[in-house]
Formats: structure tokens, sequence, C-alpha cells
């Protein structure tokens, strides 16, 4: 995925101001990284070179970080994140069944965000809602007992609110 | 340290220098021990990744690599038994069944050390229970004189130390679990990094994975 | 010394004073409580609260509203606690928000308790049971979860009200080998999974003379389907501060970290209150209760490597680094964080520490057995009743949880078998179950204490696949070192997916033992080396599964995806009904010429959504494996 000049300037600007509040203490390189994927929702790869310059440590060494965690995203995340929880309790209550419900309809991989970035689909090992499984977290929100109805009912809403907002944009204009 | 210590390797009566690892005190005295990540210049926070070097201690109840043990006064060790040959034997199916083989048309034919241990130990080369887990990743011929096959190579790290130590630093072990593999910032090819070239990765790598090129 | 003494005496004097006065004038209105945890807030506690104090507001009516954290019966949730002057405190389970205006109209304006939704009432009392009169609290035994749900987690006053700190104030005139003396006599074991003996690890920091140490709380809870020491921190975070603290007295350390999983955004900011509210107490920073001790507590995040639960790779990710671990010794005790002598416990060990120097070491041993003592906490998950957290001496047997804590199987299922400790512990089944629960017994049954997660399965439950899953969680979360864990599992998990595929052969089964046992001996940290246990422990008692799988394509659970498939059976089919055809995401069920609804098995996707939309009267649509059998079956019917 190619960044846009726009997307570059912001990545550098975002991590030079985070960095200005850091020493340079490699105890803080992750919480600093931590702080970047808050804001820019990724990591890209430019926010790694400034981090890497302000803890003196070796590129390649950043990106060993950033590739190690789970937290971290090489790419921007869709409009909408889409995270299915993948601990026990929802596995046992079809999980899986669900994960394939989303990337059925998404037509993405677990991982992967759609070519519109509207969604990104990824996997969370246990939301800790284990008695309201399987769970589905969309944005910060948390959709109980999902089934694959359920999984087009969700898409459905979102379309509609999705249609709303052009109509209204439409009419704006 | 300085001071020197007597212990048993295999039956052999040897010395060591206090503090050194069990696994340098039985090389440098002609015992072989397979080993792939070990650096004897790191030997006091050793990687400890490879898990080949394993040995018994009398007196301990299980295996240990000989990578991390320091030799002791009046220690007595054994480099093979039924146990410790079948762990051993275990550990390289497995990086067998993730190394790419093509021993015929491979550059490091002969100076291989995967070759070595599964002489010595008369291990086969191929693995018969285990499925050949190939992620069949691109090779790297961008730099006029490296190739990089990351599908040869068995991650002992010793290419990432050698480019600190000797080179500019541009390899790194990044990714995890299965996916874990030695690249350069943002995986770009090496014809792109600040490689400078001077081939010391390939000098240290076990597998064949870094080959230097005459070019 | 006696100065001193006397000084942070007085001190604490003084903030408990200022505590009791608070907690004291809570009972002077009616007072509710609503249960908003993780938990409870998923199951839409927020609204409930809101509705609360909006009936409230609308009726003038003065009474005060906190939100606290969970008393561990998740499967009641939202849970409402209401106290009122002159009666017991009453708890209400599966709170919907017409029962929660309905129980300030008539309870609190009124004077009904609604007694037919209470699910207990917290003190004895002449008409509602208490908790303790069911069969969950006849095995229950709280310590550590003591106040989690009935206190706010957010004022510190709630917690020193309640015996709160005085642990800390008492220990801070003694030795930090006196702390250490008591800790070891008591026998506590580590509760992060191993169970090492916290005293040994806590003397071995001491004994280091060095300027600089750490103390370290582990809440990098990791294992899917624990869920405890998010509770604890979310419930009762003082609790576990005051723990740290006593931890850090102890080796004399005046630097801690309490490392928390990304994923515990309530957890984080509740700690980070409760830091703030300590510190302007005096009990935590600089000079502690005008004692010359010292601590600073900072929260590390954790950014999402189940591995960094394990101590090294956990001080490497606090050091800038991936999360792989390193070779031991050097322990962290001896040498962690920085290099310095490290102390990290988990949130659950912490969580004890205050009870045992407030009440002895002696107190403590009267509970669970000789070499595993005091409680245990166990997060109860699956296909049981009641779900929930529940904290029980050590040395209660498998069935007292199943079926007295967890009400038994949900929907009348057979009970098949129950696995304990996550990725690294095993599944045992039925024989086990008057086993009784402890570090020793449990090790010894194939299976691993771990973080205390319970998952029980019933007769749909596929062993293989259980295997399957937590070994494809323990590959996922491998760091990729050490070529026993990178590899073996990865062989493992092949063969494992071969399997539930029914492409497996019997010789299969021998190669999986075998790397299981390899894998054990060889990896380098304690992820790979206990990660071979969910198979070993299934390949142990339900080996006719997995060789039911290769050798005639069966999953007798019926869950195997690729080993079943779905088919309506026509004569029960009731032709004039449809549900199937519109629940069905892939137009792969039509109606034949009879208007009997068939599935074409090329299109079907197995999401079961025909099975569940299939009016229970008539259940029509059933799973049969091998999946061949829809053929024979569709030859049978001509």
């Amino acid at each position: 995925m190619k960044l846009t000049n726009e997307e570059k300037t912001a990545a550098i600007e975002t991590s030079q101001r985070i960095l200005s509040n850091y020493n340079q203490e490699k105890g803080s390189l992750i919480p600093t990284l931590q702080q970047i994927q808050n804001e820019l929702g990724y990591v890209p790869s430019p926010a790694m070179e400034v981090v890497a310059d302000h803890f003196n440590v070796m590129k390649v060494d950043v990106y060993s970080i950033v590739t190690f965690y789970n937290q971290f995203r090489l790419t921007p995340p869709g409009k909408n994140q889409v995270k299915v929880c993948m601990g026990t309790a929802c596995h046992m209550r079809g999980g899986n069944i669900i994960m394939d419900s989303w990337k059925r309809r998404l037509e993405i991989d677990c991982g992967e965000t759609s070519e519109d970035r509207e969604f990104s689909l990824d996997r969370v090992a246990c939301v800790g809602c284990c008695t309201q499984a399987p769970v589905t977290v969309i944005n910060e929100e948390i959709h109980a007992k999902v089934t694959p109805t359920r999984v087009e009912g969700l898409l459905y809403a979102y379309q509609l609110d999705k249609d709303k907002e052009n109509k209204k944009a439409g009419e704006d204009n | 340290m300085g001071k020197k210590i007597n212990l048993t390797i295999d039956g052999k009566k040897i010395q060591a220098m206090e503090g050194d690892k069990i696994l340098w005190a039985a090389l440098e005295n002609d015992i072989y021990i397979p080993h792939l990540c070990a650096m004897k210049e790191q030997q006091q926070s050793p990687f400890a990744g490879c898990r080949l070097c394993f040995i018994e201690i009398e007196g301990k109840p299980r295996p240990v690599a000989a990578c991390t043990e320091p030799a002791l006064e009046g220690m007595v060790v054994n480099t093979r038994s039924e146990s410790i040959d079948r762990l051993v034997e275990a550990g390289f199916n497995l990086i067998m069944s993730n190394h790419h083989i093509d021993c015929k048309i491979c550059a490091a034919s002969g100076a291989c050390e995967l070759q070595k241990i599964a002489k010595e130990r008369k291990i086969r080369l191929k693995p018969k229970k285990l499925v050949q887990l190939d992620r069949n990743l691109p090779k790297d011929h961008s730099k006029d004189c490296i190739i990089y096959d990351p599908n040869k190579c068995v991650l002992c790290g010793r290419c990432v130390t050698a480019c600190r130590t000797e080179g500019t630093a541009v390899l790194g072990l990044a990714y995890r679990g299965f996916e874990r593999m030695v690249t350069t910032f943002g995986d770009i090819p090496l014809g792109e990094t600040d490689c400078s070239g001077c081939g010391s990765c390939a000098n240290v790598c076990p597998a064949g994975a870094l080959i230097e090129t005459d070019n | 010394m006696s100065n001193k003494s006397t000084a942070a005496a007085t001190a604490f004097e003084q903030l408990k004073q200022k505590a009791a006065g608070t907690w004291n004038t809570l009972r002077d209105k009616p007072l509710i409580m609503v249960g908003a945890a993780t938990c409870g807030r998923a199951a839409g506690a927020q609204d409930i609260t809101k509705v609360i104090r909006d009936e409230l507001a609308s009726r003038q009516i003065e009474a005060t509203v906190i939100e606290v954290g969970c008393m561990g019966h998740c499967y009641a949730e939202p849970l409402v606690l209401i106290q009122k002057p002159d009666n017991p405190t009453i708890c209400y389970g599966y709170v919907s928000e017409g029962l929660a205006s309905m129980l300030v109209r008539e309870f609190i304006a009124g004077d009904d308790p609604c007694i037919e939704f209470a699910l207990a009432a917290m003190e004895v009392n002449d008409f509602i049971p208490t908790f303790e009169d069911f069969p969950r609290g006849m095995v229950e035994k709280k310590v550590v979860m003591q106040h989690c749900g009935i206190i706010d987690p957010e004022n510190i006053d709630h917690y020193i009200a309640n015996g709160g700190y005085e642990a800390l104030a008492k220990a801070i005139d003694k030795s930090g080998e006196e702390v250490v003396s008591e800790i070891k006599t008591s026998g506590l074991r580590g509760r992060g999974g191993a169970g090492f003996p916290t005293g040994v690890k806590w003397e071995t920091c001491r004994q280091f003379k060095e300027d600089v140490k750490y103390v370290i709380c582990n809440a990098d809870e990791g294992d899917p389907g624990a869920f405890m020491d998010r509770t604890l921190l979310e419930s009762n975070p003082h609790q576990v501060l005051e723990g740290l603290a006593l931890a850090a007295h102890a080796v004399g350390a005046s630097k801690g970290y309490l490392y928390i999983r990304a994923e515990y955004p309530l957890a984080v900011e509740r700690i980070k209150k409760a830091i703030n509210q300590a510190e302007e107490s005096g009990l935590l920073g600089e000079s502690i209760l005008g004692t010359d001790f010292n601590l600073t507590l900072e929260i590390f995040q954790g950014s999402g490597a189940f591995v960094c639960g394990e101590e090294t790779a956990l001080i490497a990710s606090m050091e800038g680094e991936p999360g792989i671990p390193r070779h031991r010794p050097p322990f962290p005790a001896e040498a962690g964080l920085w290099g310095k002598p490290t102390v990290i416990n988990n949130v659950k060990t912490l969580s004890y520490i205050p009870h045992i120097i407030r009440k002895g070491a002696d107190w403590f041993r009267e509970t669970g057995t000789p070499d595993s003592p005091g409680t245990a906490v166990f997060a109860l998950a699956g296909k049981v009743i009641n779900t929930g957290l529940v904290e029980v001496p050590m040395g209660v047997t498998l069935s007292q949880l199943v079926y007295d804590v967890g009400s038994g199987i949900d929907g009348g299922k057979q009970f098949k078998a129950v696995q304990i400790g996550g990725p690294s512990g095993g599944c045992l089944p039925e024989s086990f179950l008057e086993t009784a629960i402890d570090f020793d017994s449990l090790n010894q049954a194939g299976a691993m204490m771990g973080s205390g997660g319970m998952v029980v399965m019933d007769e749909d439950d596929c062993m293989v696949e259980i295997a399957r899953y937590f070994l494809d969680f323990t590959q996922n979360e491998s760091c990729g070192k050490c070529t026993f864990c990178r590899l073996g599992t990865k062989q493992m998990l092949e063969i494992l997916e071969r399997i539930t595929k029914g492409e497996g052969a019997l010789e299969d089964i021998d190669t999986l033992l075998n790397l299981a046992k390899n894998v054990k001996t060889g990896s380098l940290c304690n992820l790979g080396k206990t990660a071979p246990n969910p198979v070993l422990s299934t390949l142990k008692h339900f080996r006719n599964e997995y060789e039911a799988h290769i050798t005639e394509g069966r999953c007798p659970s019926l869950m195997c995806l690729n080993l079943i498939a779905y088919y309506i059976l026509p004569d029960k089919c009731e032709r004039s009904c449809d549900a199937c055809i519109g629940s069905c995401p892939v137009e792969s069920i039509f109606s034949n010429e009879d208007r009997i609804k068939v599935v074409d098995q090329e299109k079907c996707v197995k999401c079961k959504s025909c099975m569940d939309a299939c009016p229970p009267q008539y259940s029509a649509v059933v799973k049969l494996s091998p999946p061949e059998l829809v053929q024979e079956k569709e030859n049978d019917n001509g």
C-alpha cells in the first residue's frame, strides 16, 4: 500500500510531536509507538524512521518491534474496524463461523483492509465477554451473540447509515 | 577469569577456562556438539535459539543446552546418549522441515553446517515423518555480491550480529512465530538499503541462506 | 524506631477515620451499586446506571448511585445491589432498563423490595436467602474477591474503610526481612501459573545488595477465556497496589510497574486513578506514611503478545525490545529489568499479600491444602449454566466447580471434559471430576493451574478440535526464537488440521506424541514447554475421537466442519415453512418439487443458520458425519 504525501507528512509530524514529550531512554520506545498507533491508527515507515532516529536505534530494530506485537498495524485500518473475538468461549460457540461470515461478506481476509478502506477485519484474543459469546467488536461497540444472519444485518445497517450520509452530503452540495 | 578448570566430556578429561560455556570447552577440545546459533563472542548472553547443542550433565535430571551451561570444576558431561541423540535429531528434523533443500546446486554445499550435523549424527537431511513447511519467499538478488534466500534461513541470527559488528546494521530479525525472518527495514531488497556488501553475513551463515558471489 | 512507628501509625489512623466517615455516611440514604466492570458494561451496565439516575432525578429522590466492580456472577449481568436503610442489602440480577426503573419506583421510592427479582441478599435476614445459602455459596470462599463488586473501585476510602492499607501501615514499621519471612511461612505460591513460592522469589531478590531494584505486577493476562486479573484490577485496584507496595518494601525496591495488557483499557484507567489517590493520601510516592520508604508506581501497557506473560519476555518488552524470552538463569530476581534484581508477581498473587500480612501466615494456611494453601480464582466458562468468576479453597473438586458453582451443563447435555489452564493446560475427562484441585494434583493429571481459566465442554465439543484450537493459539503466539516452539508447534498444528479435515493417518498419532514430547523438553521457555499439554491430555483421554476422525472420517461431536454436512430430514420438513431458506447467507437451500427443502452441499458453508432457524417443533435440520451419509440418505429416499 503506497502512502500519499499527506499521509507521509502527517506521520512525520505526529511522531515528532509525540516524541517531544519523551526522553531518549529506550524504555519509552514502545510507549511512543503505542501513542503513534493510537493517533494514526497505524505505524507507517516514516514514523518508524523518526522514532529510530530519536532513540538512536537501528531502523530495522523498530521494524522488528512493530512486526512483533499484535497491536501495531503497518497499513491504515478501515474506517470501520471489525474485530472478531477468537477466545475459547467464542470459539466454542462458533467464532470461526462468524469470522468466515465476515470474510465472505467483506471479501477480505483477516488482517486486511477492503479496497475502499471502509472496513478492516481482524481477530482479537478474548475481549473478556465470554458469557456473551460469540462476540464481534465493531469500532468500540461490542456486539454479543453474533450469528451469520446478524453479520448481514450489521453490514446492512452500516450501508444504510452510509447511504444516508451520502444523501445528506449530496443535498448539502 | 583466566583460571583453568578440569572437567570430563564423553570420558575425556579436558581443561577449560573458568566461565566458558560447555559448548566452547568441548569444541576447543575437538569434541563436536551440533550447534547453529552460538557465537563465542556472545557466550555470556547466549542466543540459545537453535536448540541443537543438548547434552547431559551428571546429577542433572534433564538435558540442557551446552551453550548456556557454564563449565564447572569436576563436571561430568555426556554429549551422546539415546535420549540426547533423539532430542537433537528431532530438533534437526524440524529445522530441515523448514529449510529449502537443494544441496546439488547450493553454493554452500560442502561448507554447510547442516550437512555437517547430518553427517556427524548420521541423520537424513530430509526428515521422514514431517511435512515440508515451505514459505516460498522470493530470493533477493538485488545486491551484486550477495544472494539472500530466506527459504534456507534457520533463524540462528548470526548474520544480524555480524552485520552490526562488521557491516552497516541493515539486517534484523522481524515478525513473530513461524513468520519470523531475517529481513531489512520495511522488507526492502538489500540493494536498496545501506548495505555495504561486506559479506560478513554470508561468512557466518551456517545454512547457505546468505551467499557471497564473485561479482 | 518507636518514634517512626508512632508517626506511621498516627498518619494511617487519620486516613482510617476519614475513610470510615465516608463509608458510614453511605448508609444514611439509599445506596445503589451497579456492577460496571468490563463484563457488566458489555451487558449494558452503563445504560442501567443512567436509567436509575434519571428515574431518581425525575422523582427527586435522595440516593447515592455508584459504579462498582464485578462480584463474579457474570451469568446474571447486569447486577445491581441496593442498600436501603432498615433493609438487608439485596442483589438483583439480569437487570433490564425496565427492571431498573421499577426498582427505583417500587423499592427506593416505595417499600416493595421486589423479592421475585432478587438474586440473593448480602446479609442474613428473614425473607431473602443469602448467596451462602446456595450450593455455590457453600463452596465459595472469598479472600481476594471479598470486596469486588461491593466497594467503589475509584474511591480509596472504600478500600481503607474495609481494612485496606492496614497491612502496609503495619509492615512499614517492620523490616523487609520480617515481611519476607511471613510470606514464606504462609506458603503462598504464585498464581500466574507455575506455582513458584512467592516468599522464595522475594528472598532471592532481597539478598542482593543493590541500590536499584524493581517490583513488577504482571497483568498481561493473555490466556483466552481468563479474565480474573482484569476483574481484580477493575474491581479492587488498591488491593493490587498495596500488595505491590508490600513487595517493594520487602525486597527493598523504590520503583514499581504494572504491566497491563493493552486490551484492558478500563483496568488501566482505574489503576491510574488508584495510583493518584494513593499518592495524595501519602500511601505511595515519597516518604510513605511519613517514613523513609519511597515507592513510585508506573503503568506499562502491553502491545499484544501472549509470550510477554513470560517474565523475561515481559522485561524485554519493557526495555524496548520485541518480547522474546531470554535464557534463565539469571532469573529476574537476580538480574531482571535493566539488569537489576526484579520481583515479578501476578495480580492475584499480589492481591493475597495484604491479607496475609494483616491476618498472618497461619490464618492463610487454614484454607486450602498443605502444599497449596489459600484459595484459587477460576473463570468458569463454556457449557455450564452459570458462568463467571469464583474464588474457592484450593482442594475443591472439579465436580463442585462444575455442578455446585456452575449449576451443571447447559441444555441437558452430557458433560465431557474440563479444560483447565488454557493453552498450557489440559483437558480432564469425567473420571477426574472427583479430583481435588491444587497445583500439584493438576500437574499430575497432565493439566496445569495456569491462570485459572476453566472451560467446561459437553458432548457437542470435539476434543481434537479443542486441541487444534489451543495449538493454533500457541503457534500464533510463539515468539519464533527457538526451533522446537516455532517449528514443532507448527508441525503439530499441521497434523491436527489434517486430522480435523479427515485427512489424517493413524501413524500421525505417533508423530504427534513424539513431537509433543520433544517440544516439551527442547523448548527454551515455558510457552513452548507447556504448549503440547492440550494435545497430550486429549490424546490420553480421548484417543478414540482422534481415531474416529482418521479411520472413519467422522467427527463424533459433529463439530469439525469438514467432516459434517447439514441435511434436512424430508419427513420432518414442514414444506410450507421456509425459515431455513431465508436464513441461509449463501442461498444454498432450495425447495424441491414436493416443496421439501434441500441443502445444496456444494454451496453450503456450514454456518448452522438453517439449523437455528428451523422451528423447534419441526427440528428438521440435522448434522451428519461423515458427510457422505447425505448421499446415502438421499438414495434411501429415492
